[in-house]
């Protein structure tokens, strides 16, 4: 196998692309820090530190646990212990809500909003791929097989962020054809939404 | 099968000492069913975005929630509450080091991915699976035994997950005992003694017989074949000369493994270089048609009568076994029993000499006219500690160890050091290159 083929199929680059992902959202949410008020660095801060925690996580996954009946030394059982909680604790969750914390510390700008939503979701289904340890080319079949629901989900998101952008648009025939478009897609949506 | 002595034989099928397991019927186990860490985040990001839209009034985070809640809606709530679940493996006896699967096959469990995950026990390591594909019934989990001994495998947890791994069900499912046998040291060459039993083999004895091996040539006798006359002896002479050939013997060998003592340190432990060393003169032996019998020796002995062939190979292989797991403390084993030592047979004995019980048995045996020879499998010493008792001690300790191998050279028992690393042939050298003469 080539490396470039290698590189494609491998674990290490869903892994990277979640880390990039979330280090990406954090960063896109904080932007402009100043705007954030005084916490935003602190909760940049901590988002970071979940987004690390997270590629972390993927890392521990393949580290397989320890069998019985060896005695470890101190260090060891450290190790150990720092392996038990990089592996249950919820970092991608953290960065999720750590991410949309600093977006709702700056002031309504809804394209952005709608962005980091995109964003996150891409976050969320790269570190799910990248955990699950799916086989050469089942991350395109997963992602095949959501590609309705993912794509009716970003609709509703562009009509979220668009809708929230009408006040400014003003309450012209625009802003009627959205409202109209945006009933559609919710009842879209509510046929999606059924359990398949 | 021997008449069980006082120490009771070492033989394999004892009463109440089953074999491997080699598979269970299959079993209904309930599933208790739990959100996945993927679902867990998408519910997350979808409560967090619209509880955010609903309290501050931004339908733009109701929109970021929007991919997490379709993608949830996709939750599938027909799903198995058990499954059946029959495990096996594909070799319940191996030796040390070999690699093994368990299989397990699962049924009931519909459309939803199957994962196996091993939780092995003591001296079992997991190696890499795949999962099972969606439908597929059979799964195969690779480990493999890293020490010898008769253990269960562990446990293992089967995960079944629906179609995007929002949910996951899982049970737990002990599985099958497996037998591993120690795996034998390397050993070709063996130690022949000089006086054979009359029992046709493969040693080459001093008497003159049928054997192949060349003897020398002598003057025709009345009743000589004709085929073995030497025609230029004969030439030469102007008589009638004949080849003569000498016999070829089997020999019995009585195996002792001194398991009284353990001792481990960075080399390993010296009972598993015994049982090693052991099971490899077994086979080499036994491989030469030579009767072999076991003896274990834990302050009491357990033995197995010689015998012949690759069976009996594996009586020895379960003798080791059993020996894992019996401790006893009946220290009255002053003289071993004769139904396990055939007269005249040849005694090797794995033993670290620590035990000055054992060393009086080998001067015993020495005294009764067998020919002994001692491997001595001790490869380390006692970490020595500061200060000048803790030196002191351990100059006492060497001295001891000393005048044990001293007072073995002057009964007439050669002591040969074996690590346990390398080949036996090496350390049994000088005694594989010539006949061991039996002296009484």
């Amino acid at each position: 196998m080539s490396g470039r083929v290698w590189w494609r199929h491998s674990l290490i680059r869903l892994a990277a692309a979640a880390g990039l992902l979330g280090a990406g959202c954090v960063a896109w949410a904080a932007a402009p820090v100043s705007a954030g008020g005084p916490v935003a660095p602190l909760l940049t801060a901590l988002s970071a530190a979940c987004v690390a925690g997270g590629i972390g996580q993927l890392a521990a996954d393949r580290v397989p646990p320890p069998g019985p009946g060896s005695y470890r030394g101190m260090p060891g059982r450290l190790a150990g212990w720092a392996l038990l909680r990089l592996r249950q604790l919820p970092w991608a969750e953290g960065t999720t809500l750590g991410a949309l914390a600093l977006e709702l510390l700056h002031p309504a700008r809804p394209w952005h909003t709608a962005v980091l939503g995109a964003a996150l979701t891409g976050y969320l289904l790269a570190t799910h791929l990248a955990e699950s340890g799916t086989a050469r080319g089942a991350a395109t079949a997963v992602l095949r097989g959501q590609a309705a629901v993912l794509v009716a989900g970003l609709g509703l998101l562009v009509l979220a962020a668009g809708s929230a952008a009408l006040p400014s648009a003003g309450t012209g025939a625009a802003g009627a054809w959205l409202r109209v478009a945006a009933a559609v897609a919710a009842v879209l949506a509510g046929g999606l939404a059924l359990p398949v | 099968m021997p008449d069980p002595g006082p120490g009771g034989p070492a033989a394999s099928g004892s009463p109440g000492e089953p074999g491997p397991d080699a598979g269970a019927p299959a079993a209904n186990k309930p599933l208790s069913w739990n959100l996945t860490r993927h679902a867990r985040r998408l519910l997350t990001l979808a409560l967090a975005g619209l509880g955010i839209a609903v309290v501050t009034g931004r339908p733009e985070f109701a929109g970021a929630a929007a991919p997490a809640v379709l993608l949830l809606a996709t939750w599938h709530r027909r799903r198995p509450a058990q499954v059946g679940l029959a495990a096996g493996l594909t070799a319940s006896r191996m030796i040390e080091g070999e690699r093994s699967a368990v299989a397990l096959s699962v049924s009931g469990a519909g459309a939803h991915e199957v994962q196996v995950v091993l939780h092995p026990a003591h001296a079992i390591a997991a190696l890499p699976g795949r999962p099972a594909p969606p439908g597929q019934a059979a799964v195969s989990v690779p480990f493999m035994v890293t020490r010898w001994g008769r253990r269960r495998v562990g446990s293992a947890r089967v995960i079944l997950r629906d179609r995007w791994r929002l949910a996951e069900g899982s049970t737990e499912l002990g599985l099958p005992r497996v037998d591993c046998y120690p795996r034998p040291a390397t050993q070709r060459t063996r130690v022949v003694l000089s006086r054979l039993p009359t029992r046709l083999g493969e040693h080459t004895a001093r008497a003159p017989g049928e054997g192949a091996e060349f003897g020398g040539v002598r003057e025709y006798v009345p009743g000589d074949r004709q085929r073995s006359i030497n025609w230029p002896a004969t030439t030469r002479r102007g008589r009638l000369q004949v080849n003569t050939f000498q016999a070829e013997r089997s020999q019995d060998v009585v195996i002792l493994v001194d398991t009284a003592w353990e001792s481990q340190d960075a080399t390993g432990s010296v009972v598993d270089t015994a049982l090693r060393g052991a099971a490899a003169a077994a086979q080499a032996y036994l491989n030469a048609r030579d009767r072999v019998g076991f003896i274990t020796y834990r302050y009491r002995a357990r033995w197995l009568v010689p015998g012949l062939g690759q069976r009996q190979y594996y009586r020895i292989a379960e003798a080791m076994l059993a020996q894992d797991r019996d401790w006893t403390s009946d220290t009255g084993f002053s003289r071993l029993p004769r139904v396990a030592l055939p007269p005249g047979a040849l005694i090797l004995v794995f033993t670290p000499l620590m035990d000055q019980r054992l060393v009086e048995t080998l001067r015993d045996l020495r005294q009764r006219g067998f020919a002994v020879l001692v491997i001595d499998v001790l490869a380390g010493e006692p970490p020595a500690g500061r200060g000048r008792y803790a030196r002191l001690a351990q100059r006492m300790w060497r001295m001891e160890q000393q005048a044990i191998r001293f007072s073995l050279r002057e009964l007439g028992i050669p002591v040969a050091h074996w690590d346990g690393e390398q080949s036996l042939d090496l350390s049994l050298a000088p005694y594989t290159r010539r006949v061991m003469v039996t002296r009484r």
